[in-house]
């Protein structure tokens, strides 16, 4: 029965990603996108008003009736509210999530409701995950969903779902939204391998490179800096944007290697490098990643090592996409 | 996360929507199994203080315990009480094992069809009104329960709740109007009411109707469809009995059919009998029955209308009768027999009696003016609080005591008659009736509850006689609450003479009869009656389902439209609200806002356009962009906003 269902299902969500195509996100929900069925305690509700119906007619008994019709209309109407708790939603996402293998990925959608109406206990389900959350009349809520990604690689889910059963639980309404999430999974940072300077530290090359504190003049700003580095005294007196350069910002940068890696298995040698990525971005050091087909300069901030982090996701594989389990 | 577990708030609403729903039961049930219910309750909620829950075993040992109970007190689960009963039990030991929501799911169900069950056997507007009212309690119970999260409060469940109940009425109404009727049960289930009997019973001892003579409940309503016959003919059939024991006068024989079919003699009355329940087996109507459309029912051989069943449910009876009959065929062996029957031994004195008033007078009619001039002439009198009679109580009563009811003068009528060899019976019912100006029809109530005899005269048949309106004659003609003595014990005397409370009672009564015609009896006839209403060309059962196809339609495209139209976002903001009420106005005076527009640049070309309108324009477009985006210390409130722009009327600009 449940496989039966479950085909059904995947029909429909097949079908539905023909008939809509690619939502641009932040999409508005509309009608004719929002699905309904009876929940089982929905089911269990349909054979007591069955059995009142046919208990009322049996005894002749037009209060009975009178009851059994009350309580059938009620349900009738519930669906429609069941309904309306998703229409004309507005629903946004991140498009890219950052993730590690077999670790948490969060989601984060966005719902408005420009309403009148409060919009309560909205399921959003993406990955095999599902979140919940209210969004009152006339404001927008963020839902989190958290899923796991077990195999590193890019992912991308073309589908989630918005589900409700408010607000009897007799039925619940759900819709697909086709906004594709492309999750970058970065294989999981393990390793045994010191960072390569750390290794080259005893020869003391460059001892006086760590530390902030030596500042050494401003340069000009580019995206993806550490905040705490902008220059905002310039930038408030009305200069360009600009960036306190510091004396171990500008010291020689840390270099990533797949190739001093030699002897490791594909997937230790990925797993290494990120934590070699995470380990330099801690300590606040340039580094640059070098794998095979492709070289990050030497850079630092959370847009540096997204990066390279996404890099090392996609190394080797292309894209692939889960349609299967919103 | 979805919390899967009650709390203790959850388990507290659920509990006492249940025990509202038994409330409507308490009457029928047992009194054990809601206290069983109420004890399951209140000691899954000790529980729940705690945050346990009882184990399984504790359950399993009620359970063993309570059901074989419930069997050994019923005998079935077959029937409605049982039914009800063992559902009772059932949400009583669910709710004693509740741990999650879907225990109260469970428990709802159980809730609503309780309620049904309650309707089932009730029939008053105000147990609809309460089961409703339960159901919405419950439904708020179960907005709250379902909500993950922060759950909505009680005030806001309600009125959500009362909400989706107001929303469903229009489409409960077109169901309730349109929903194809049957004539009869799908099936029968066995009739396990505990009501008890009310009214007449079929044996009659001294005393009896006295009882019910202190009683003011209704026993049926009759409609006449044209004029009601005379008072003295307003004989209701009940019971005949026919069997005397010397103190009691029973019924011996059931005999369906084979009653010689009278002969009318005048004119036909045509009316129907509004039966309240009783619990007995026979319907009232008046003396004579010849016609009744009522099936399973048909005339015992003393001319009884009598159905198969008990009658648990109101019924309507539309029948005809004749009040008065005539039948040329003698009176069968064996009936003579039991007509004449006496007890041995018994009441001699009245033996003795007859015989001499036999001997006195040959002819039967004669006899019988003798009996009756007697208890007009001498000394008895007619009370609601004779002297207990024994075992020869005709004896005392003809002979030592004298004062008695209608029973007490039936009874010792009838047996003077058996002793001089005429074959009798007494005969109980109602006679008599209110007339209810506001509804034009008539009440029978148990206070009208009478007993009187027939005798059988040979070559006229079976005829009516009743010594009480010989003893009595403004009982027969006006009722017992102007005959009876006024220090005697009477509810409705106070009653009657009171005008306006009179008035009050026969208006409830008719608001009664109403919804009863109304509603509870409302059939295929009704139906019928209601397509025709509609023109709606040869109405039957398929042309109602397609009626109901449309109404339902209909109905469902306004609850679409209604449901949506709260969606329709509208701003919260005052100001703009108003500002936008501004706007509208100048617009109808002619003078649209575009759309490019601020408040300050719209001002300034109206106050160009129409400068009688110029400092009131400016004034009020300023206000608004100092209560928009300035400091909440602006010059003017939103509420002094507000009244002046309502009463701004810009008039449209004439051209002269």
């Amino acid at each position: 029965m449940s496989t039966l269902r479950q085909a059904a299902i995947n029909k429909l969500r097949a079908r539905v990603i023909r008939r809509h195509g690619r939502d641009s996100l932040p999409i508005s929900i509309n009608r004719r996108r929002i699905y309904i069925l009876p929940t089982r305690f929905g089911i269990m509700l349909g054979a007591i008003l069955a059995a009142m119906l046919i208990a009322g007619l049996n005894y002749n008994s037009n209060l009975a009736l009178a009851f059994a019709f009350l309580m059938t209309s009620m349900a009738l109407v519930t669906m429609h509210h069941c309904n309306r708790n998703l229409l004309r939603l507005s629903v946004d996402v991140t498009t890219e999530v950052d993730a590690f293998a077999g670790r948490e990925a969060m989601f984060e959608f966005e719902l408005r409701n420009a309403s009148n109406v409060d919009r309560r206990d909205i399921e959003v389900r993406c990955l095999s995950a599902a979140g919940m959350g209210s969004v009152p009349a006339g404001e927008s809520a963020s839902i989190e969903v958290i899923g796991t990604v077990r195999q590193r690689g890019v992912t991308r889910v073309d589908q989630f779902e918005l589900r409700t059963r408010y607000p009897f639980g007799w039925f619940y309404s759900w819709t697909y939204v086709q906004g594709p999430i492309t999750i970058y999974v970065a294989p999981a940072p393990a390793g045994t391998r010191t960072l390569p300077s750390e290794g080259a530290k005893g020869t003391g090359t460059h001892s006086e490179a760590r530390g902030d504190e030596d500042f050494s003049g401003l340069r000009a700003y580019e995206p993806g800096v550490p905040l705490k580095h902008m220059a905002w005294k310039v930038l408030a007196r009305g200069g360009e944007a600009a960036v306190r350069s510091y004396s171990s910002l500008a010291a020689q940068p840390e270099w990533l290697e797949w190739s001093a890696l030699d002897g490791l298995a594909l997937e230790a040698r990925l797993s290494q490098l990120c934590l070699w990525v995470l380990e330099s971005d801690a300590a606040q050091r340039p580094y640059g990643l070098r794998i095979p087909g492709k070289e990050i300069a030497p850079s630092g901030g959370a847009a540096h090592r997204f990066a390279c982090l996404r890099a090392l996701a996609a190394f080797g594989i292309g894209e692939s996409g889960e349609t299967g389990s919103p | 996360m979805i919390t899967e577990r009650v709390s203790y708030e959850q388990l507290l609403g659920i509990s006492g929507c249940l025990a509202l729903a038994l409330l409507a039961h308490v009457t029928t049930l047992p009194f054990w199994v809601p206290a069983i219910v109420v004890a399951c309750g209140l000691t899954r909620l000790r529980f729940a203080r705690s945050g346990a829950a009882p184990s399984r075993r504790v359950l399993l040992i009620v359970a063993a315990l309570v059901v074989p109970l419930l069997f050994l007190r019923f005998r079935t689960f077959n029937g409605l009480v049982a039914g009800t009963a063992l559902l009772s039990v059932a949400a009583g030991l669910k709710l004693l094992e509740t741990k999650t929501r879907r225990d109260i799911y469970i428990i709802t169900l159980i809730i609503y069809f309780v309620s049904v069950a309650a309707l089932l056997e009730g029939d008053s507007f105000w147990l609809l009104a309460y089961l409703i009212g339960v159901c919405w309690l419950t439904t708020a119970t179960l907005l709250r329960v379902t909500s993950s999260g922060q759950a909505p409060d009680w005030r806001r469940s309600l009125r959500y709740g009362g909400r989706v109940l107001a929303q469903a009425l229009p489409l409960a109404l077109v169901f309730w109007l349109l929903f194809p009727r049957f004539a009869g049960p799908l099936w029968h289930i066995p009739n396990d009411s505990q009501a008890a009997a009310s009214g007449l019973s079929d044996t009659m001892s001294p005393g009896d109707i006295t009882q019910l003579a202190l009683s003011d409940e209704v026993a049926f309503r009759v409609r006449f469809a044209a004029a009601a016959p005379p008072a003295a003919e307003r004989y209701w059939r009940g019971p005949v009995l026919d069997h005397f024991d010397g103190h009691t006068w029973t019924r011996s024989s059931f005999g369906l059919g084979g009653a010689p079919p009278p002969q009318p003699l005048g004119v036909a009355y045509r009316y129907t009998v509004m039966m309240e329940p009783h619990q007995h087996r026979w319907i009232f109507m008046l003396d004579w029955p010849a016609t009744w459309d009522l099936p399973h029912a048909a005339l015992t051989n003393d001319y009884t209308l009598t159905q198969a069943e008990p009658l648990s449910r109101a019924v309507d009876v539309t029948g005809t009768s004749y009040t008065r009959i005539q039948s040329a065929q003698p009176l069968g062996k064996y009936a003579r027999q039991r007509d004449l029957g006496q007890p041995q031994g018994r009441n001699p004195r009245t033996q003795r009696l007859a015989q001499e008033l036999r001997s006195a007078h040959a002819d039967d009619m004669e006899l019988v003016g003798a009996v009756l001039s007697m208890f007009h002439e001498q000394a008895f009198f007619y009370t609601l609080t004779p002297p207990k009679l024994s075992d020869n109580s005709v004896d005392e009563f003809l002979f030592d005591t004298r004062r008695g009811f209608c029973g007490h003068y039936a009874s010792a009528f009838a047996a003077l008659m058996r002793a001089a060899g005429i074959p009798a019976r007494v005969v109980t019912g109602y006679q008599g009736g209110t007339l209810n100006p506001y509804g034009d029809y008539w009440i029978l109530r148990q206070s009208d509850a009478h007993a009187w005899t027939e005798i059988w005269i040979a070559g006229r048949g079976w005829m009516r006689v009743d010594p009480t309106a010989a003893i009595a004659p403004e009982r027969v003609e006006h009722g017992l609450a102007d005959t009876v003595n006024a220090n005697e014990p009477s509810v409705s005397r106070w009653q009657s003479r009171t005008t306006w409370f009179t008035g009050a009672r026969l208006r409830l009564d008719l608001l009664r009869e109403i919804w009863r015609e109304r509603i509870l009896d409302f059939d295929q006839d009704s139906q019928r009656k209601l397509l025709e209403m509609l023109h709606v060309p040869e109405p039957d059962g398929q042309k109602l389902v397609v009626l109901l196809g449309v109404g339902m339609a209909l109905v469902l495209g306004w609850l679409t439209w209604q449901v949506r139209r709260e969606l329709a976002p509208q701003s919260k903001d005052i100001a703009a609200r108003t500002y936008a009420r501004l706007c509208s106005r100048l617009a109808a005076a002619g003078l649209p806002r575009r759309m490019y527009e601020g408040a300050e640049d719209y001002a300034r070309r109206v106050a160009a356009q129409r400068p009688d309108l110029a400092l009131a324009v400016t004034a009020l477009c300023r206000h608004y962009s100092s209560l928009r985006y300035a400091a909440p210390s602006a010059q003017i409130t939103l509420g002094q906003f507000q009244a002046a722009v309502r009463a701004f009327r810009p008039k449209h600009h004439r051209h002269d």
